[in-house]
């Protein structure tokens, strides 16, 4: 039998493969295609201290093997989450990891707050790296603003804390020491890639925000490269997130050094991946003679 | 299974899978038909829901592409065997979808969406724009009695008229028309440059035709949103119910990415952003916002 459960920081998975936040609605939605049961963990829709509409239209567009996003965390704020979404995502089987968005550091140490002081949450991670609202992004590009950030919400509660990235810095491994520093469990690599699209017909950016963020097997590469230069800099476990769909994709991450795994936009255009991926892990994993998820973490060989 | 107006439908039961291709063909310019064998599929979809249609192992394009039920086809012992699925090729995908091959698989998931509420309708007028006409083949078949559809079947108060009230750009645009006959489907056509039926706005045919009817009149209505929004303006100065399908772009139909957002008020008036792949697309055409229309105050959530 290969080990399949993994080990961030103080938060322990049964299994690497995780949803990520976004892609996956509040898993209600998902519940018809998916046994959101097995998953190793279930990452909700980002939610954000107030009620937010979210971008007006059009919201994504679709571009060469990717996707631009701007949907502008449209949610109803953690006082709804807390009593319409939480009852149901806390009797799952899997962690639930929650992940909020402030638009100060304050509001970010209150909803620590308050998701500790309430049940279900396994573990909290923090969106410093949402490119489509403003605010949001510099905790993810100011190396001190992000440890200040990370450091107030571990003071705030007793979950263990995830910081998510974005990969739209100059020096991605600074703002992770950064993290690191600050008291982050583990690090969510990475959030989406700025991006625009343009109908030059009618001279018109095709995203109501104008600019968006790109996600899908386009930035796989990106991602790996941010896992790979990250892992080398810091002791904490990393979450590689960015374009995976197959199981090769998978044990890429895992061998460039991520623990485990969150499957993004392949949700939308495969919303039974997930339970592909967990079927053969552990036939890939035994590829490599390994007997856990753990021995092929970080091996990759640098000629 | 179909719930309407502001409660999401998660389907419990959704089908992802690959479905073998029957036939597509051609049936007007620039639109096809194509049938995919799924039995999941076509005993449970009902009238309005869509189903996400993606080519397999690319990944340009990749997202999948929502499509209407046209029609369920059952097998020789009358089982719901198969879905038919009319489209018009406008880009990426579609250009492709024209050149797949009887026998060869794609990748399908579904029944999405609310579907049209078996409401009652003594007449029921189907206005449609371009390929707007998609969801009302089944919707027609279904309020005549002569078809059902769901699991177990619904049931659907039986109309004593449908008509379908269609515009196309021109005659050559006009696709599937002999189905609509053949279904006992009152036929009024209308077209761009008058190459057949009205010469004008299918929205034209509307007032004169409820006006005629012996029977109260519901009306359902898909296509562009300016034709969408014209009709509800029609329906609400003739007082009569009328339900809308939107088809805003998509990129998971399954209401995982909140990408697919309408302005939808609420009973106070207030309008917020719904998902129309989850909460549509099917709505009761007084509760959407339409483009040019005065957006009133948001909810009770924060204006940015
Ligand atoms: C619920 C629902 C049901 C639908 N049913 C049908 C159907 O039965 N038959 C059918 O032919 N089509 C239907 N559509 C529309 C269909 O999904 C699009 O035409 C299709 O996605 C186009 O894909 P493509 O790759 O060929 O075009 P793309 O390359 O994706 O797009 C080409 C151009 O068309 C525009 N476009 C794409 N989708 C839409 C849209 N929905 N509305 C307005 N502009 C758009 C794009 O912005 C782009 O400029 C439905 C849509 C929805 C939401
Ligand atoms: C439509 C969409 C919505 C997203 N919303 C969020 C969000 O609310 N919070 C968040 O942290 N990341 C969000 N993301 C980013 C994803 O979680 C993920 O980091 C990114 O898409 C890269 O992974 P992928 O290529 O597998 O999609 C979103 C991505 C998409 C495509
Ligand atoms: S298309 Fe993804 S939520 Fe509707």
């Amino acid at each position: 039998m290969v080990q399949l459960a993994v080990q961030l920081g103080r938060l322990r998975l049964r299994n690497p493969i995780v949803v990520a936040s976004g892609t996956f609605g509040y898993a209600r939605e998902m519940t018809g295609f998916v046994d959101v049961g097995r998953l190793g963990a279930i990452l909700p829709k980002t939610i954000t201290r107030h009620p937010r509409p979210g971008n007006p239209p059009p919201r994504t567009c679709e571009t060469a093997a990717g996707m631009l996003n701007a949907i502008g965390l449209d949610n109803d704020g953690i006082d709804a989450f807390l009593t319409r979404q939480m009852p149901y995502l806390a009797g799952l089987e899997p962690a639930i990891i929650v992940s909020i968005a402030g638009r100060t550091e304050e509001e970010f140490v209150e909803m620590a707050r308050l998701l500790d002081a309430a049940d279900g949450a396994d573990a909290i991670e923090l969106n410093i790296s949402c490119p489509n609202v403003s605010g949001g992004v510099d905790f993810g590009t100011d190396p001190a603003r992000c440890e200040r950030v990370v450091s107030g919400c571990r003071k705030a509660c007793k979950l263990p804390i995830l910081a998510k990235l974005t990969p739209n810095v100059t020096d991605l491994a600074r703002v992770a020491k950064a993290a690191e520093n600050g008291g982050a469990d583990a690090l969510s690599l990475v959030n989406t890639c700025l991006g625009m699209a343009i109908d030059w017909r009618h001279r018109r950016p095709r995203l109501g925000n104008v600019l968006g963020g790109l996600s899908g097997p386009a930035i796989k590469p990106i991602a790996l490269r941010a896992v790979f230069q990250v892992a080398r800099a810091v002791a904490i476990p990393i979450m590689g997130i960015g374009g995976i769909a197959t199981i090769d994709d998978v044990m890429e991450f895992l061998v460039a050094g991520a623990t485990a795994v969150q499957i993004g936009t392949a949700n939308f255009y495969n919303p039974t991946v997930t339970m592909r991926l967990l079927d053969e892990l552990p036939e890939a994993l035994a590829q490599l003679g390994a007997a856990g998820v753990s021995d092929v973490v970080g091996t990759l060989e640098v000629p | 299974m179909t719930s309407f107006q502001g409660t999401p439908t998660y389907p419990d039961h959704a089908w992802h899978g690959n479905a073998t291709v029957l036939e597509n063909v051609q049936i007007a310019r620039a639109t096809f038909r194509i049938r995919l064998a799924s039995p999941p599929l076509a005993e449970r979809i009902v009238p309005g829901q869509f189903l996400m249609l993606r080519l397999p192992r690319r990944d340009d394009p990749l997202l999948g592409r929502p499509l209407a039920l046209y029609a369920v086809v059952p097998d020789a012992s009358g089982r719901p065997h198969a879905v038919d699925v009319v489209y018009l090729i406008i880009g990426r995908m579609t250009s492709r979808l024209r050149e797949v091959p009887a026998g060869a698989k794609l990748d399908v998931w579904g029944p999405l969406g609310n579907g049209f509420p078996p409401d009652e309708a003594e007449h029921l007028v189907m206005v449609a724009g371009g390929i707007g006409q998609t969801p009302f083949l089944s919707l027609g078949r279904e309020f005549l009695g002569m078809q059902r559809y769901g699991k177990p079947p619904r049931a659907v108060p039986v109309a004593k008229k449908a008509t379908l009230c269609y515009g196309a750009r021109s005659a050559e645009f006009l696709a599937g028309v002999s189905d609509f006959e053949a279904a006992g489907i009152e036929v009024h056509l209308a077209t761009d440059d008058g190459s057949r039926g009205h010469r004008g706005l299918v929205t034209d045919l509307i007032a004169p035709l409820v006006a005629k009817s012996p029977w109260p009149c519901r009306i359902v209505c898909c296509g562009p949103e300016p034709m969408i929004a014209a009709t509800a303006r029609i329906a609400q100065r003739l007082a009569i119910p009328c339900q809308v399908s939107l088809e805003t772009p998509m990129a998971c139909g399954i209401g995982a990415c909140f990408s697919c957002v309408a302005r939808i008020r609420d009973e106070s008036g207030n309008w917020d952003y719904r998902r129309t792949c989850v909460e549509g697309p099917v709505f009761d055409a007084q509760h959407v916002v339409f483009d040019n229309e005065e957006l009133g105050a948001p909810s009770a959530r924060e204006a940015e």
